[in-house]
């Protein structure tokens, strides 16, 4: 079965007059749908230059990545706008939220991306489902009655579960989490790695997650470990422990 | 949703977005004020000459024949030709009739006309019965009727030419010839005070002996600068010299309103330029700081999947909402109101039918440019964030560069306070906010300068022509019946300088303007400046020319001019030997000698005088009227009416500019130190001594915006007397007074800009902002 996402080979470089830096050098690694991915590495590894690259943030020096087969090094800016509003989630570690809108609302912009929206003329494909209902999404990650409220009125918590209900309700095929626990006190962290992990289990999504904290290597069904730009190893966690038993 | 993150951030960057809003509404309130204004009365004019059919052409010139009549009548093109008298005439007052104060009333000036027909240049009549040719009757304008308390059906005694005509008050009226007039004499209208009459040519004493002197007519193209070709059919048809033949725009009463139309559209134009420029840099500022703060949610947004296209018309819709917001309402406003401040002050200078504004396409077109440039604006300040990819834009931007400026390195910069210092280096660091608040302050000065510039203008002009140029006291002006001996007599009784005073036309290739002719005999009353304003003595070998006029006929000293005076044969050309400045009749000048060296006869028509001149003297059938300088000088300013209104609405703007501009960037300023203040409070400065420091930023933008401002609100006040009327030779000038005032009062916007924002300080939380970041 074709992986769903696959790194061949992939780099990326800096160059500052004569002298190169490789952020990233030579990675190659495959993951699954459905999968619980932890990218562990120390700070400047290369972890959070992986998830730009998974996510379609930034691209890449050389090699190749391909999501469902397809090269995403070979894409426009906006062939890769597409597949960032069409299948990747992202939970940023400060939140990001639009401070301005109530938490309903940043979960009801990703409507503006539904059936293309966001680019013209472009049709919804066949195989992607439809966008959550905002307030499901909040119901699904405990904040159903908090939707009303504006991010500075949420806890760390309640914001960054509302990102997590940003980043499912367009029903992604990828989530993508940088260090989603690392402005959370751990009872709150604890909580998001839970809810992190249903998706993941119930959901059938596939979630990646960056972090340098190697207790989180315990809940996920593969741990790439990265350091100093490239792949360490890559290992599979046959029995993956519940989140909440998880404790650092 | 990013639709209702546009109206919310709109509410959480208010001052801002406010003073963008306000700029370009106020911009557009002048402009589209003043064009509703203007526009508006030129339509009410428009309809008013074409109801009662105001003539295309006017031939002046000496006794015109019926068969000249027929002649030009016959021409392709023209509707009608008739003939009639135009003279100058008196209204005579009974004894009865009394000024307010007891004092028997002079006879009153008038304008006569008796006509031959009546197809064009009719009038409105506004009480009594309609005119009908070749009847008895007067027919008088409304405004002389109105002061002699004068009724339909009242005999009213005439003067002209000698003779003496009674007729019976008909009709009280207003004519489109005559929106403006004003006896030579007088600076500005004075309605009421000089007036006109119209009668039939059978009205005229002798009527069989009359002298037609104009023909009046009427032509199928109504366009002014189409009329050319039939000046020169009717010239050529009519084979004599002594004739002038005019357009509408050489004609006192079309042409002032028209210029004074023309420069209120044209002042309008250039206020609002400033104010549209002022929300432009506004754009510019707050664009870039506003994508700049939000460069997290710009790459949170494009890692959510929008395209740099939605990003980038979500920003520019700030821009161009306001704008369009604030144009338009500027706009409708500034069309509601503008005129019905203006308007009544057209009662006292302009007979013409009630005015209503009306908005020019003008006004529209400055919409779509002004939002168009915002939003362009708008694009550029933004491009820089979203130019990036998102992982680029997610990670904060790199510091600016800091380093020290040169002046850090001088012994200047060691001896300065900590707080001078800090706000040196803030407004270095922040050069856009601090040349936002410069311009923004120089805006200020520099509309103030020029607004009371324009007052100091106006009353030097008086000052320049009636205390420099003309240095009699009084002014005796002679009637047709007082022949060269009587002038001659009364010169030597008055010890005074006689002048010959009459019209001209002059020529230069393919050029024509109607001027004024003076001829000097010997005196000191009469001084001249040249082009530089420097004092000369009048040539006295050839003929000079003023500069106004030199700059309408685009000719210079050494060029020849064509000129004749009209009524009379004789054509001359002659060199001009030197240009001088005059500030209100543009024309030629030369002494005696030179004009009876051309063969032409000196027939004074007034005498310039330091003798005290008794005011009964009008009652002298020789002489017509009698100027005192020094009344004239203090009555002048009660027709500043217009004027006045003018510069309370420029030091308005003024006032309102800097409060905004001001209070914007203290605002700003505000916001960008919050730590640094919180800081400060930390350390333990007090609120007192951090709103000093505050403040004295402020101070400093305040003088280097007055010092930018001072000489540009000289060039505006050089634009805008350029721009005043093509006859008046308009020195800017600014008094001390003036500048000392627009200093004071900018520096009065910013204190009272500092006031508002004083209590700021005391308001930061020092832990929310210290710990705001994490």
């Amino acid at each position: 079965m074709t992986p769903l996402m696959e790194f061949r080979n992939v780099s990326k470089e800096y160059k500052t007059g004569e002298r190169t830096f490789y952020a990233l050098k030579d990675a190659s690694f495959t993951i699954e749908a459905g999968e619980m991915v932890v990218i562990l590495g120390p700070s400047g590894a290369g972890k959070s230059t992986l998830l730009n690259l998974l996510g379609g943030m930034d691209s890449a020096s050389s090699g190749s990545i391909l999501f469902e087969g397809e090269d995403l090094t070979s894409y426009s800016d906006n062939q890769l706008t597409q597949y960032r509003a069409k299948n990747v989630g992202v939970v940023f570690q400060f939140y990001n939220l639009i401070p301005t809108l109530t938490a309903y609302e940043n979960v009801a912009l990703m409507k503006d991306l539904e059936g293309g929206k966001s680019f013209a003329g472009k049709k919804k494909d066949a195989d992607q489902e439809e966008h959550m209902n905002p307030a499901e999404a909040l119901a699904a990650v405990g904040l159903a009655e908090h939707m009303h409220q504006f991010p500075s009125q949420l806890s760390g918590g309640e914001q960054q579960r509302t990102s997590i209900a940003r980043a499912i309700a367009k029903n992604p095929k990828l989530l993508l989490c940088d260090e989603p626990t690392g402005a959370l006190d751990t009872e709150t962290g604890r909580e998001v790695l839970c809810l992190l992990q249903r998706m993941s289990r119930e959901k059938k999504r596939t979630v990646i997650m960056v972090t340098h904290n190697s207790f989180f290597a315990d809940i996920a069904d593969k741990v790439i470990r990265v350091k100093n730009g490239g792949i360490r190893e890559v290992t599979l966690n046959d029995h993956p422990k519940d989140a909440d038993e998880v404790s650092w | 949703m990013l639709k209702r993150k546009v109206l919310r951030d709109l509410r959480q960057n208010l001052t801002q977005f406010m003073a963008i809003f306000l700029m370009s509404l106020l911009g557009m309130w002048i402009y589209g004020g003043m064009d509703a204004e203007s526009t508006g009365a030129l339509r009410v004019a428009e309809r008013f000459y074409q109801e009662y059919n105001l003539a295309d052409l006017w031939v002046m010139g000496g006794g015109f024949s019926n068969e000249e009549v027929r002649t030009v009548a016959a021409l392709p093109e023209v509707i009608s030709a008739e003939r009639r008298l135009a003279t100058s005439g008196e209204l005579v007052l009974g004894a009865d009739m009394k000024e307010a104060d007891g004092d028997e009333t002079e006879n009153i000036p008038m304008q006569l006309y008796f006509l031959s027909g009546y197809s064009a240049n009719r009038f409105e009549v506004m009480e009594g019965e309609d005119y009908v040719p070749d009847t008895d009757g007067v027919w008088l304008d409304r405004f002389v009727a109105r002061k002699q308390h004068l009724s339909i059906g009242d005999t009213v005694r005439f003067k002209v030419d000698g003779k003496t005509v009674n007729s019976v008050l008909k009709g009280i009226v207003r004519t489109p010839e005559l929106v403006y007039y004003s006896d030579s004499t007088d600076i500005t209208a004075e309605y009421g005070d000089f007036g006109y009459a119209f009668l039939s040519a059978s009205a005229y004493p002798t009527a069989d002996a009359m002298v037609y002197n104009q023909i009046v007519v009427d032509t199928l193209k109504s366009d002014v600068d189409d009329q050319k070709p039939m000046k020169a059919a009717i010239t050529a048809a009519l084979d004599r010299d002594n004739i002038v033949v005019s357009d509408r725009s050489q004609t006192q009463a079309y042409q002032t309103f028209q210029s004074e139309m023309a420069q209120h559209k044209s002042m309008g134009a250039l206020f609002s330029v400033v104010f549209l420029l002022i929300a432009v840099l506004g754009i510019v500022t707050t664009m870039t700081r506003l994508t700049s703060n939000q460069r997290t949610q710009i790459g949170t947004l494009k890692a959510l999947g929008f395209s740099k296209g939605v990003i980038t018309r979500h920003y520019v819709s700030y821009g161009f909402i306001l704008s369009l917001a604030g144009s338009l309402a500027g706009m409708y406003i500034g069309a509601m109101t503008l005129p019905r401040i203006i308007y009544p002050a057209f009662e006292g200078g302009y007979e013409l039918p009630a005015l209503t504004a009306h908005l020019s396409v003008g006004p529209y077109v400055a919409v779509v440019i002004s939002v168009a440039v915002s939003t362009m604006v708008s694009f550029l300040s933004c491009r820089k964030e979203l130019a990036d990819p998102p992982a680029v834009t997610l990670r904060p931007a790199a510091p600016k560069k800091i380093k020290h400026s040169a002046f850090e390195k001088s012994q200047a910069w060691l001896s300065m306070s900590f707080a001078s210092q800090w706000n040196v280096r803030d407004m270095l660091r922040n050069k856009a906010r601090t040349i936002m608040g410069v311009i923004g302050v120089s805006g200020c000065t520099m509309l103030m300068v020029c607004a009371f510039g324009c007052s100091d203008s106006t009353y030097a002009l008086v000052d320049w022509m009636y205390g420099e140029l003309m240095t009699s006291e009084y002014k005796i002006t002679l009637s047709e019946k007082a022949d060269y001996i009587t002038a001659v007599d009364y010169a030597g009784k008055y010890k005074g300088q006689l002048l010959q005073e009459s019209s001209v036309e002059i020529y230069a290739g393919d050029s024509s303007k109607t001027g004024s002719l003076t001829v000097l005999d010997t005196g000191n009353y009469m001084h001249y400046q040249d082009d530089g304003l420097h004092k000369i003595k009048l040539d006295e070998t050839g003929v000079t020319l003023s500069y106004k006029m030199a700059q309408n006929l685009g000719v210079h000293q050494g060029d020849f001019i064509k000129w004749h005076i009209v009524g009379e044969d004789e054509w001359e050309t002659t060199r001009i030997t030197q240009i001088y400045r005059d500030p209100m009749t543009p024309g030629i000048t030369m002494t005696r000698g030179v004009f009876e060296g051309l063969n032409h006869k000196f027939a004074p028509t007034s005498i310039l005088t330091n003798v005290a001149v008794d005011g009964t003297l009008t009652e002298d059938e020789n002489i017509q009227a009698v100027l005192n300088v020094a009344q004239m000088k203090a009555d002048f300013s009660k027709n500043m009416e217009g004027m006045n209104m003018m510069i309370t609405m420029m030091v308005t703007s003024a006032v309102i500019l800097g409060i905004v501009v001001l209070y914007n960037l203290g605002v700003l300023s505000f916001v960008e130190k919050t730590r640094e203040i919180a800081t400060l409070k930390v350390l333990g400065f007090q609120s007192r001594r951090v709103r000093a420091i505050l403040q004295a930023q402020n101070i400093g933008i305040t003088l280097m915006g007055i010092l930018a401002g001072l000489p540009f609100g000289y060039g505006l006040l050089i634009l805008m007397c350029g721009t005043m009327s093509d006859d008046m030779d308009l020195v800017p000038i600014v008094g001390l007074q003036s500048y000392l005032i627009s200093i004071g009062g900018t520096f009065l916007v910013s204190v009272g800009v500092n006031f508002l924002l004083s209590g700021k300080v005391k308001t930061i939380d020092m832990v929310d902002a210290l710990k705001g970041v994490e």
